[in-house]
C-alpha cells in the first residue's frame, strides 16, 4: 500500500554553449516507494540529485522520462490545473533554508492561511482558526502572537516550523523534507527530528527525508535510499543498510561521518566527485573510487539488485544480476 | 630570521602555552545596541596541540580567532583583556608588527575561504602574493614553496597555473589551508575549515591537515558546531556558549563525562550512528540575543536543572555568573550545580 | 520542557522586537530614504515643486499667456519676479503653472511605464517559456526604436498633441527598459524558496507575480518609476522646445521655445530662458538625488555614510538585516 510509487524518474539538465548539446545526468533511473507512516531517507552528498529528485516529486520541475504514480495517476503527465492543484493538496515540500522558505514581507498568518485558501480546506471563517491549531500543533505558541510577527522576527528553528505548518495545512499524505535541519543550530535540529517523528505517528503521513548526514537519517528513518552521481545505488531497512552496507559507496559513507565512538578513523582519499555528470559513459559511475572494482565495472551499468531480503544495490561485485 | 625553515623549530614541544587569552571582552557597536560578543574569555593553546572550540551561532567562537588574529574591525573592538603570543602582549602592537606576526606566527582560515579566492588571478599568483604580503621572498623561491606546500595537501603542482573556478569545492580549501601554511606559523587557526563540503572530502582534508601537523609540529584552534568533528580530531576542547567558556575537557574525556548540562545538550544533539537507537532530547529554547542576555548564568533559561523549587541554587543561577573551576585534572567546567556538588 | 514534547515557549526563543516604527515594511523603507543624505535631499526638492505645482493657481496671475505689451520684455522686478517674455506675459506665472503639467506629465507616464513594465517583465521572468520568449521580443522591438525621432514623427502626425497623447507615447517610448531591468531581478528571485513554496502550494501566477514578486521588489520598481519620470520630463520638454508640443499650453518647455524663437538671448535678456530651465533642472536634479538614495538604500554596497550611519541603519531597520547577520556569523 504506496503512498507515491517513482518509476524511473530521469532529469537532465541541458549545460554548455549555445548548441546545448551535452546533459547533466541529475537524476537517473530513481525508483522507490513511500509508503503512508513511514519515514524514508534519501541520502547523498551534494549534486548526487537528492535535492532534484524532491523537485521533481514536488512538481518544481518536470522530469524527461519516469513516472510519479499517485493514486495511479502518473502525476508528471498531468497538465490540468485541477489536477495539479489536487496534487499539490497532497504533496508538500519543507526546503532548507529557513530564511530563504518564507517572504520577508509576508506575515506568518500570510503564510499559513494561504494554502488553506487555495484549497478551501476549511470555510472562511474558520481559517484563521485552523492557522491557529496548525502553529501549535508545531509547537509555536501563543499562536496569535506568532502568526502576527515577520519572518526575520523568528529564529532559524521557528522560522522551519512555520514552513513545517505550511505544508501541514492542506493535511497532506505526502511530505518532502528536503534537508530541513542543515541549517540549523545544532542543538535545535534534534526538535525539528521529533516533531516530523510525531507528525508521522499522530498523521500517517509519508515524509521523505533529503539528507547528506547519516546519522540524522538514522534517526528518523525507516527506510534508506543513497544516491550517487544520480543514481540510487543502494536501498533497504536503515538498521540493515547501516549495519552491513552492501555498496561500496555506501560504506565510503560510513567511514566518512564523523563518529564520537572512534577516534580519528582513516579513509583512502581517490579522485571522483559523488555530484552528477555531464554525459557519463557507460558502467558503474562509481568505479573511479571503487576499492572492488572488476572489469565489468567500467563497461556496463550495473542494475539495482536486491541481493538481501529487503536490501537491493547497484553494484556488480556485492549484488550481481545473475 | 627567515621563516622558510622546513624542519620543526626546536621550541615545539607539546606543553608550552603558545597562545594565551586572559579575559577577553569584545564588544560590537556601542550605547544601547551595544552587544559583548565574548564576555571574559580564558583560553590557552599550547604548542603542538589541537584545541577545539565548540558553540552555536553567537556564541562567540568567531570573534574570539579574529581577536587572536588581532584582525577586529569596526563595530567590534577589544574592550579589556589580553592576547599574547609566547608571553607578548599582542594589543597595542603597531600595525606594521602585526603585519609580520600574522602568516608567520600565526595564520587562520576563515569560513568559506574558499571563496574568498580571487577568481581571476592564478592560483599560484595568489600564493606568492600572500607569502610576499608578510616576508621578504622573490617570485621564484616563493613558486617553489607554493608547490611544494600543494603537493603536501594533495593536489598536483601543476594546479597553480589554474584558476579558482577549475578546481572543486574540496581542492579550494586544500589550497587556502596550504597559503596559510605556507610561511611555517606555529599556530593555525581553522574556522569552520569544512562546514560547505562533503563528509567524504570533509575527512580528507582533516587527515591531511592531522598529518601535516605531524610533520611539522604546528598548534591547530579548530573552530566549529560540529562538536562531533573535534572529538575525533582534537586533543582538548573548550566549549563556548553566548560570548562565556562553559567547560574544557580533554577530547575522551568529555564525550564521556561532560559536567555542564549545555555540552551535555550538545552531545545528545548529534544521533550515533551505532549502538540503540533511542530518543533524544537535544536542548530546548535557541541561544540568547547577546544584546540582551539572560542574568546570572546565561544558560539558566535553556537549563533543566534550573528550577525555583531548588531555591538557594535557582538565585544563584538566576543572579551570579558562574566562574571555571577545575573538576579534574585538565577539566574546568562554569556551573553552580557543578560547584553546589563539589561543595 | 523537553524537545521530546516539542514546544516553545516564544518569549524563550524569540529575539526580541525592535520595530521601532510599527510593523508594516512600508514606513520602514520610507524611514530609510529619509535618512540617506541622498534621497532625503531628492526627497525635498521634488516636495518643493509638488508644493509649488499644487499652490500656483494662487500665486500666479490668471492668464499667464496674455499679451500686455506695455511690459513686454522687462527684467525680474518685484512686479515680475522672473521678468515678461516678449509678450508680457509674467514668467513666473508660466513657471508654476508649468511645474504642474510637467509634473503630472512624468508622474503618469511614469506610473504607466513602470506598471507596463512590472507586469510584463515579471509575468514574463516567472512563467518562462512562450510567454517570455513573447515578451522579449515585444521589449526588443520597443527598444529599437529610437525614441526622439519616434516622438517627433508621432508628434507631427498626431493632430492632438494634448498631454493624454503625450503620455501614452511617452510611456510606449520607455517602458521596455525596465521591463528588461525588472525581469532580470524577476529572474533571479522567481528562484526563492518562498516563490517555489508558493507554487507548491498551489498559487496561481497571477497571485505569486503580485502578491509575493512584486512586494520583494518595491524598491527596483520605485526607482524604475523615478527614472521614468524625469526621462519623461527631459523628453517632454524637449519636445516642446523644438515646437512639437502643444504650444496653446503652459509649460516650461513651451517658454523656453518661445524664449528661444524671440532670439531673447540676442537681446540680452536672460531670464525667459534660466528660470524655466532652472525650474526644470532642479526638478530632475531632485529626482535623480532621489534614485540614487533609493538605490544605495536598496544595495548596501553602494553606501558611502560612514560607519556611525550604518548603526544607525541597523537601528531603523530592525531585527531583520541584524538577525540575518547575527545568524550568518558563527
Amino acid at each position: 500500500m504506496s503512498a507515491l510509487e517513482v518509476r524511473d524518474l530521469s532529469k537532465r539538465f541541458p549545460v554548455g554553449g549555445a548548441l546545448r548539446r551535452s546533459h547533466v545526468h541529475a537524476v537517473e533511473d530513481v525508483s522507490f516507494e513511500l509508503r503512508p507512516g513511514t519515514i524514508t531517507a534519501l541520502v547523498g552528498e551534494s549534486g548526487s540529485g537528492k535535492s532534484t529528485v524532491a523537485r521533481l516529486l514536488a512538481r518544481l520541475y518536470d522530469p524527461t522520462s519516469g513516472a510519479v504514480l499517485f493514486g495511479g495517476d502518473d502525476v508528471a503527465r498531468a497538465r490540468r490545473r485541477r489536477d495539479v492543484l489536487r496534487y499539490r493538496s497532497q504533496v508538500q515540500i519543507i526546503f532548507q533554508d529557513p530564511f530563504g522558505s518564507l517572504n520577508p514581507v509576508k506575515t506568518i498568518r500570510h503564510h499559513v492561511e494561504r494554502p488553506l485558501r487555495i484549497h478551501r480546506i476549511v470555510p472562511r471563517e474558520q481559517v484563521e482558526e485552523r492557522a491557529h491549531e496548525l502553529l501549535r500543533a508545531v509547537g509555536l505558541v501563543p499562536p496569535e502572537e506568532v502568526a502576527a510577527k515577520y519572518p526575520h522576527e523568528l529564529s532559524g528553528g521557528q522560522r522551519q516550523r512555520v514552513a513545517i505548518a505550511r505544508a501541514l495545512a492542506v493535511e497532506p499524505k505526502i511530505v518532502l523534507a528536503d534537508e530541513p535541519i542543515s541549517m540549523l543550530d545544532v542543538s535545535i535540529r534534534i526538535g525539528i527530528l521529533n516533531l516530523m517523528l510525531k507528525l508521522k505517528a499522530e498523521r500517517g503521513i509519508a515524509f521523505l527525508y533529503v539528507t547528506h548526514d547519516l546519522a540524522s537519517a538514522r534517526y528518523v528513518a525507516d527506510e534508506i535510499l543513497v544516491m550517487y552521481a544520480g543514481q540510487i545505488v543502494e536501498r533497504g531497512p536503515v538498521e540493515q543498510v547501516l549495519a552491513e552496507p552492501l555498496h561500496p559507496y555506501t560504506r565510503l559513507l560510513l567511514a566518512a561521518v564523523p563518529d564520537p565512538a572512534r577516534k580519528a578513523g582513516r579513509i583512502e582519499p581517490r579522485k571522483g566527485l559523488a555530484s552528477a555528470a555531464v554525459d557519463p559513459p557507460e558502467g558503474c559511475r562509481f568505479v573511479g573510487r571503487c576499492p572492488i572494482a572488476i572489469d565489468v565495472c567500467s563497461r556496463v551499468t550495473p542494475p539495482l539488485v536486491e541481493a538481501k531480503p529487503g536490501q537491493a544495490a547497484r553494484c556488480h561485485v556485492t549484488a550481481p544480476s545473475t | 630570521m627567515t621563516a622558510l625553515v622546513e624542519e620543526p623549530v626546536a621550541v615545539r614541544t607539546t606543553g608550552a602555552a603558545l597562545l594565551e587569552l586572559r579575559e577577553l571582552v569584545v564588544e560590537y557597536g556601542s550605547g544601547p545596541r551595544r552587544v559583548r560578543a565574548v564576555d571574559g574569555v580564558d583560553l590557552e593553546i599550547r604548542a603542538g596541540e589541537i584545541l577545539g572550540l565548540a558553540g552555536e551561532s553567537g556564541c562567540g567562537k568567531t570573534t574570539v580567532a579574529n581577536a587572536a588574529m588581532q584582525i577586529l574591525r569596526p563595530p567590534a573592538r577589544l574592550v579589556s583583556g589580553s592576547v599574547r603570543f609566547r608571553g607578548d602582549d599582542l594589543v597595542g602592537k603597531s600595525a606594521e608588527e602585526l603585519r609580520r606576526f600574522r602568516w608567520r606566527n600565526v595564520s587562520m582560515v576563515f569560513q568559506s575561504a574558499m571563496n574568498a579566492l580571487n577568481p581571476v588571478m592564478r592560483v599560484g599568483d595568489q600564493f606568492v602574493d600572500a607569502m610576499r604580503a608578510h616576508e621578504r621572498i622573490d617570485r621564484r623561491r616563493a613558486l617553489r614553496r607554493a608547490g611544494e606546500l600543494l603537493e603536501l595537501v594533495g593536489i598536483d603542482r601543476r594546479r597553480l597555473r589554474a584558476y579558482p573556478h577549475e578546481l572543486s569545492g574540496g581542492m579550494r580549501q586544500r589550497v587556502i589551508i596550504a597559503m596559510a601554511l605556507s610561511l611555517n606559523p606555529e599556530l593555525l587557526i581553522l574556522d569552520e575549515p569544512t562546514t560547505a563540503l562533503d563528509v567524504v572530502v570533509q575527512r580528507e582534508i582533516l587527515q591531511q591537515v592531522e598529518a601535516l601537523k605531524r610533520d611539522f609540529g604546528f598548534a591547530v584552534l579548530f573552530i566549529t558546531h560540529d562538536l562531533s568533528l573535534l572529538l575525533e580530531f582534537t586533543d582538548r576542547i573548550a566549549i563556548m556558549y553566548a560570548g562565556e567558556i562553559v567547560e574544557e575537557a580533554p577530547a575522551e574525556r568529555l564525550a564521556a563525562t561532560a559536567q555542564h548540562p549545555y555540552t551535555q545538550g550538545l552531545l545528545q544533539s548529534f544521533p550515533p550512528l551505532h549502538g540503540p537507537r533511542s530518543r533524544m532530547t537535544g536542548i530546548p529554547g535557541s541561544p540568547p540575543d547577546l544584546r540582551d542576555p539572560p542574568s546570572g548564568c546565561r544558560f539558566h533559561p535553556r537549563c533543566p536543572h534550573c528550577v525555583p523549587e531548588r531555591a538557594g541554587l535557582y538565585l544563584r543561577q538566576t543572579a551570579e555568573r558562574p566562574v571555571l573551576r577545575e573538576v579534574a585534572p585538565g577539566h574546568r567546567v562554569a556551573c553552580h550545580l557543578v560547584e553546589e556538588g563539589l561543595a | 520542557m523537553s524537545q521530546l514534547d516539542p514546544t516553545i515557549e516564544l518569549s524563550l526563543a524569540a529575539p526580541p522586537r525592535r520595530a521601532l516604527r510599527g510593523r508594516l515594511r512600508v514606513p520602514g523603507w520610507v524611514a530609510l530614504l529619509v535618512r540617506n543624505r541622498k534621497s532625503r535631499t531628492g526627497l525635498l526638492m521634488v516636495a518643493f515643486m509638488v508644493v509649488v505645482a499644487l499652490i500656483a493657481p494662487l500665486i500666479s496671475v490668471a492668464h499667464p499667456n496674455d499679451f500686455n505689451l506695455l511690459a513686454a520684455r522687462q527684467a525680474p522686478s518685484w512686479h515680475h519676479l522672473f521678468g515678461t517674455t516678449d509678450q508680457g506675459s509674467d514668467i513666473f506665472s508660466q513657471v508654476v503653472l508649468g511645474a504642474r503639467r510637467s509634473l503630472l506629465l512624468g508622474a503618469a507616464a511614469g506610473a504607466l511605464a513602470t506598471g507596463l513594465a512590472a507586469v510584463l517583465g515579471i509575468t514574463a521572468a516567472y512563467s518562462g517559456g512562450l510567454v517570455d520568449e513573447g515578451v522579449n521580443f515585444l521589449t526588443n522591438v520597443f527598444l529599437t526604436i529610437p525614441p526622439i525621432p519616434l516622438l517627433v514623427v508621432v508628434s507631427g502626425y498626431l493632430k492632438d498633441r494634448g498631454m493624454g497623447t503625450m503620455i501614452l507615447v511617452l510611456a510606449l517610448v520607455l517602458w521596455a527598459f525596465e521591463a528588461r531591468i525588472l525581469r532580470g531581478q524577476a529572474l533571479s528571485l522567481k528562484n526563492r524558496d518562498f516563490i517555489q513554496a508558493a507554487k507548491a502550494s498551489g498559487e496561481s501566477t497571477p497571485r505569486i507575480v503580485f502578491g509575493e514578486l512584486m512586494p520583494n521588489m518595491i524598491s527596483r520598481i520605485a526607482a524604475a518609476f523615478v527614472l521614468v519620470f524625469y526621462i519623461a520630463l527631459l523628453t517632454d520638454a524637449g519636445l516642446e522646445f523644438l515646437g512639437l508640443g502643444d504650444m496653446t499650453k503652459t509649460s516650461w518647455g513651451v517658454t523656453l521655445y518661445w524664449a528661444q524663437t524671440n532670439s531673447t538671448v540676442l537681446q540680452g535678456e536672460w531670464w525667459p530662458f534660466v528660470f524655466p530651465g532652472l525650474a526644470l533642472a532642479f526638478t530632475v536634479l531632485g529626482l535623480v538625488l532621489l534614485l540614487a538614495g533609493i538605490d544605495e538604500v536598496s544595495n548596501p554596497r553602494l553606501r558611502t555614510d560612514r560607519a556611525p550611519r550604518r548603526r544607525l541603519f541597523a537601528t531603523l531597520v530592525g531585527g531583520r538585516f541584524a538577525a540575518a547577520r547575527a545568524e550568518a556569523s558563527a
